[in-house]
């Protein structure tokens, strides 16, 4: 492969936060930071990776990039507190200073006000999202007895987005509906799949530089476009602008022709 | 008992869907079993109640196959009648078919006194068997994250067999396996008599969970379980700190298992019936796992050790689990990947018996292969760094295998150290390409999913190299 090396090698540095990552890893979320490593590591950027785990303070002008992925209502109600009253601050105060962030699915849930899961309690959120979540079966008063009747009314399938003048390529798998207020805009339009609720064809949500979204895949490897947006964003905070070569993203190209025209 | 005249009706039209299947040279695993369960939905716990000795059911993520085939065969070996679903699917209606098709058009079983049924289950649909059968005993190997888009997390998956094994009949055994936290953790909500099997050998383990470990969570009370000792995945010797529970004390532990390889192991065992020791024809420790989940399930039925030991030592490898064979003067070795945990073992495997792979690594994303593909990325591919003498990339999914292997790095080093890669997205030119450019007398390694290891199988079978799986 043709890696191409920055000439300022190893003085830039992005930082990633990784919220929770011992209790939010599943459905190979965790692939989009070996992709933001890699392509960082491919220009001669480096990455220090901070996991953020329950009980880890959080120093705010430390973050650059904040990540969060996906998990069951479980594990989200394990993170919500922590997340909640210890992280809230430290990661608001991020945000509004040009920290980037990636949410995805739990994740994206929890930055929202709000979560209604299908069993116990609401759980409050950071409310960095002007967005409300409600469990599928939470909002149809339905009651969930076996695997048949839990998938009935889950949003799981492949999904394409309109995303500033491109697509983004994924897959969906949440039982959340969420619902966008006045001061949230939707990462993109749904082409193919259900996106935020299945109804009003919006997907993700997007407040400053933090970007939610319900695409797995994972993610940020089938989108390099996106992956490169959001590692520039991250740099610009920090550093300015920094030698940002071209990749040779073929492979890339390749695997999101294949998802563009998957079946739902 | 006979089934009642609606469940006739459906015995005759499950019947007559397997002649015709038959007739057109298909096997039906699903297919006579699902019409004859939308008719009478009833069907399977009618004809069951035929079974002179009651039925076994199996089920867990990953091992299921193999532990049934090793309890079969011992319970052959003991004299008994198995009636298995290896025909029928492992949805309760491939076990449905499974009885169709041995029962007579009355709706009679073989009137023999030794008919035991042993039955795998699909995970998914185990509350549903146990609701039709009623079973005398139930083996968990264990559960681990599997097709996400169907059957969601395992914790889910969890809650529902407890609920189920609430509607157990009291009489019934459980045999858990003791190393995975949420199966152990079912043991202890129910009143029925259990038996705990577990890994006791010192010398397995590390202190580090893989990536691939799903349930890192005390199942009681949700704080982070302390392993002293990790064997795969989540399975290992584990405590609570917070609530101090922690992995109950199997009865039937091993406490020396020696690994050879892809030849197999030697596993000394203690149980409540003596010590035993068994030798498993089959690779890894997953397999030693299987031995000593079935030889729990033997021993509790009353099989002499003798007959334990002489199946466990005779079972052949399931279908694609590591089976080797001669194609134009190359060997192969056909590997199924299932789900993150599956692929790591192999991998370990492969790995410890060649210093470098010839590769061809097929993923589809049917609905037995799981729809979505990023379970990929939560294998540990960055093992393969520097192991690889190519690679072919293949299945529907073929450009997101590239995309993982690029990322992993595997695909980097000196540039006479670089592995090629090539994507071919149809199988049978990536299997032909890599016997191709595999020299004669030398090993291809195939890795596939279920739906690409069931074509390839079959194309070889075609051929005339791998009798069809139902023989092997």
């Amino acid at each position: 492969m043709s890696a191409p090396h920055a000439s300022a090698a190893g003085v830039v540095t992005l930082t990633i936060g990784y919220l929770y990552p011992s209790v939010l890893s599943q459905y190979g979320d965790w692939g989009n930071v070996r992709c933001l490593q890699q392509r960082c590591h491919w220009r001669g950027i480096d990455v220090e990776i901070l996991p953020l785990e329950v009980g880890t303070a959080i120093e705010a002008s430390a973050v650059d990039f904040f990540f969060m992925g996906g998990g069951a209502d479980s594990q989200q109600r394990l993170i919500a507190r922590d997340l909640v009253m210890a992280k809230g601050d430290a990661i608001r105060e991020a945000i509004d200073a040009g920290s980037v962030a990636l949410l995805i699915c739990a994740g994206y849930q929890m930055w929202g006000r709000r979560y209604r899961p299908f069993r116990g309690d609401d759980l409050e959120g950071l409310g960095i999202f002007d967005a409300e979540t409600i469990h599928w079966a939470a909002e149809e008063k339905v009651t969930i007895r076996d695997i048949t009747s839990a998938g009935r009314g889950r949003m799981v399938g492949n999904v394409v987005v309109e995303w500033e003048g491109t697509t983004l390529v994924g897959f969906e798998n949440h039982g959340g509906r969420t619902y966008l207020g006045a001061g949230a805009r939707p990462l993109g339009r749904v082409v193919v799949g259900a996106g935020n609720n299945g109804k009003d064809h919006t997907e993700g949500a997007i407040v400053r530089h933090a970007y939610g979204t319900y695409l797995h895949g994972p993610l940020l490897p089938k989108n390099p476009a996106l992956a490169d947006h959001l590692i520039r964003l991250a740099l610009q905070r920090r550093y300015g602008e920094v030698p940002f070569p071209p990749l040779d993203d073929g492979l890339e190209g390749q695997a999101r022709e294949v998802a563009l025209h998957l079946h739902r | 008992m006979s089934p009642t005249a609606a469940g006739l009706v459906a015995l005759e039209a499950g019947k007559g869907t397997r002649w015709l299947l038959r007739r057109s040279g298909r096997g039906g695993t699903s297919l006579p079993g699902l019409i004859a369960e939308r008719i009478h939905p009833r069907l399977a716990g009618e004809l069951a109640q035929g079974i002179r000795n009651g039925s076994l059911l199996i089920t867990g993520t990953n091992g299921k196959t193999t532990s049934t085939r090793m309890i079969v065969a011992a319970l052959r070996g003991a004299g008994l009648i198995p009636l298995t679903n290896r025909e029928g699917s492992n949805m309760l209606r491939g076990i449905t078919t499974t009885l169709v098709a041995a029962a007579s058009w009355r709706g009679r079983l073989p009137a023999s006194d030794q008919l035991i049924g042993v039955f795998e289950v699909d995970e998914g649909h185990l509350p549903a068997v146990i609701d039709a059968l009623s079973p005398r005993m139930l083996l968990i190997t264990n559960l681990f994250r599997d097709q996400l888009d169907r059957y969601f997390e395992v914790d889910f998956v969890a809650s529902l067999w407890a609920t189920a094994f609430q509607r157990l009949p009291a009489a019934t055994t459980l045999i858990l396996n003791a190393d995975d936290p949420l199966v152990a953790y079912l043991g202890e909500s129910v009143s029925n008599p259990v038996l705990y099997y577990g890994l006791e050998d010192g010398r397995w383990g590390r202190s580090q969970l893989q990536h691939s470990a799903d349930s890192r969570r005390c199942p009681r009370c949700a704080s982070d379980l302390q392993y002293s000792r990790s064997f795969y995945a989540h399975l290992g010797h584990y405590a609570c700190a917070a609530c101090g529970w922690h992995r109950p004390t199997p009865r039937l532990s091993a406490w020396d298992v020696e690994i050879g390889g892809l030849e197999g192991s030697t596993i000394k065992l203690q149980t409540p019936w003596g010590p035993q020791t068994l030798e498993v024809p089959l690779p890894g420790l997953f397999n030693a796992y299987n031995a000593i989940a079935a030889a729990a399930t033997a021993y509790s039925l009353g099989v002499r050790p003798d007959a334990v030991k002489a199946a466990v030592g005779d079972v052949p490898g399931a279908f694609g689990r590591l089976e080797r064979f001669e194609l134009d003067g190359r060997r192969v070795l056909l590997a199924l990947v299932k789900n993150p945990s599956s692929f790591d073992q192999v991998t370990e495997i492969l790995l410890r018996n060649r210093s470098t792979l010839r590769l061809v690594l097929a993923l589809n994303d049917n609905g037995q292969d799981s729809r979505d593909v990023s379970w990929i990325w939560d294998v540990a591919i960055e093992q393969l760094c520097g192991r690889l003498a190519w690679v072919i990339a293949s299945g529907h999914r073929a450009a997101d295998l590239a995309l993982r292997l690029k990322y992993a790095g595997v695909l980097e080093g000196p540039p006479d150290g670089r592995p090629a890669l090539s994507t071919m997205p149809v199988l049978a030119d990536a299997v032909d390409e890599g016997l191709r450019r595999t020299p004669p007398g030398e090993e291809l390694t195939i890795i596939a999913t279920y739906t690409a290891m069931w074509a390839l199988r079959e194309r070889f079978v075609r051929r005339g190299h791998l009798a069809p799986f139902w023989q092997a």
